[in-house]
């Protein structure tokens, strides 16, 4: 839903970095996305490509990790990824328990924020 | 932001170090130690647009009251319509208008926390906007949450948008007498719940009647 709203930062944020660091070109950008963030990787592509022709970024190439989603159990002490289950309609569907002891009181700890993790640009020659 | 790299004194890696949703997060970390510091719990209630998040929010105020003091945040895209139903139950409501925003998040609830008299109170009930995705993923500081469901919903809502779970802590699947007319099987969609949050209480309700209601208060760990 707001894929127009982080589009935005992330080009305001590469491009005022950009120009602090003096860069001529963004070669690439690589950001993180949580799986647990309701963010949608193609439409934000979308919007940051629409923002930024004209600009040091026009043919940066936008690279995206996604980050999975880690819970932690009050239980057992269990840290690590989110398990899914098998079933014939879904590409993945979450399991939010612990695959340890079985807990369902566990808490999120990754996976529910997005990040810019580098902004590889080009400066000038001397 | 910082530069950790020069290597060739030509490309420069810049690197970010905030994510996007951090200020969130942590004003919700802020709502909850407020909160604490009180002695109020807060539950945040998600649920599609007509899923009688209203209905139920008003009958676990009526169940409460007047043992424990309750207050209600109901938020809305325009109108006063469910802050008026909840006070009709005996809470004191606040309305937050999102406009056009489709969830609630953790500055606006710390705005009507703001408003409260929190000291006189034990409990605080947050409406969130009716949406069974992006509300999901802004935490807003309440001790636990609770998603309803409708039967009239049809059948696919639990496998459909799974995440809508992922913190929930108690499931009320509502207008529980209308299931055999929409041909909803209940337990179907209490299995449902339970292959994504195993374990979880999950309560039979109807909003209207109160059936489930004091179930529900005590899934939550609201007493009454």
């Amino acid at each position: 839903m707001h894929e127009t709203a982080i589009a935005q930062s992330i080009v305001d944020t590469v491009l005022r970095e950009a120009a602090h660091a003096g860069a001529v070109t963004v070669e690439s950008v690589e950001i993180e996305i949580g799986e647990l963030t309701f963010l949608g990787t193609d439409q934000i592509r979308f919007w940051i490509e629409n923002q930024v022709d004209g600009t040091v970024a026009q043919k940066a190439e936008w690279v995206f990790h996604t980050v999975k989603g880690g819970i932690a159990c009050a239980a057992c002490g269990y840290q690590g990824e989110i398990q899914a289950a098998e079933t014939e309609d879904h590409f993945r569907l979450p399991v939010f328990a612990c695959p340890q002891c079985g807990a369902s009181d566990v808490e999120i700890v990754r996976g529910r924020d997005a990040f810019i993790r580098a902004i590889h640009v080009e400066t000038p020659e001397d | 932001m910082k530069t950790i790299i020069t290597g060739t004194g030509q490309t420069l890696t810049l690197k970010s170090q905030s994510g996007f949703f951090k200020q969130n997060a942590d004003l919700a970390q802020a709502n909850r130690a407020r909160l604490d510091t009180h002695g109020v719990t807060a539950i945040d209630i998600l649920g599609s647009v007509g899923a009688g998040k209203t209905t139920l929010t008003g009958e676990l105020v009526a169940h409460l009251s007047p043992a424990q003091k309750v207050a209600a945040i109901a938020g809305d895209l325009t109108t006063e319509i469910d802050a008026r139903r909840i006070r009709a139950c005996g809470a004191e409501v606040l309305q937050i208008n999102t406009d056009r925003g489709c969830h609630l998040d953790a500055n606006m609830v710390k705005n009507a926390l703001d408003l409260l008299e929190l000291p006189a109170l034990d409990t605080v009930l947050i409406e969130n906007v009716g949406n069974l995705i992006c509300p999901g993923g802004y935490l807003l500081g309440a001790h636990k949450r609770m998603v309803v469901i409708a039967v009239t919903e049809g059948p696919y809502q639990v496998v459909k948008h799974p995440y809508i779970f992922q913190d929930a802590a108690v499931v009320a699947i509502n207008k529980i007498d209308l299931a055999g007319a929409m041909e909803v099987d209940p337990e179907a969609l209490k299995a449902d719940v339970h292959t994504v949050r195993p374990g979880i209480p999950v309560v039979f309700c109807n909003g209207r009647s109160g059936q489930g209601v004091p179930e529900l208060a005590a899934a939550l760990g609201l007493g009454g």
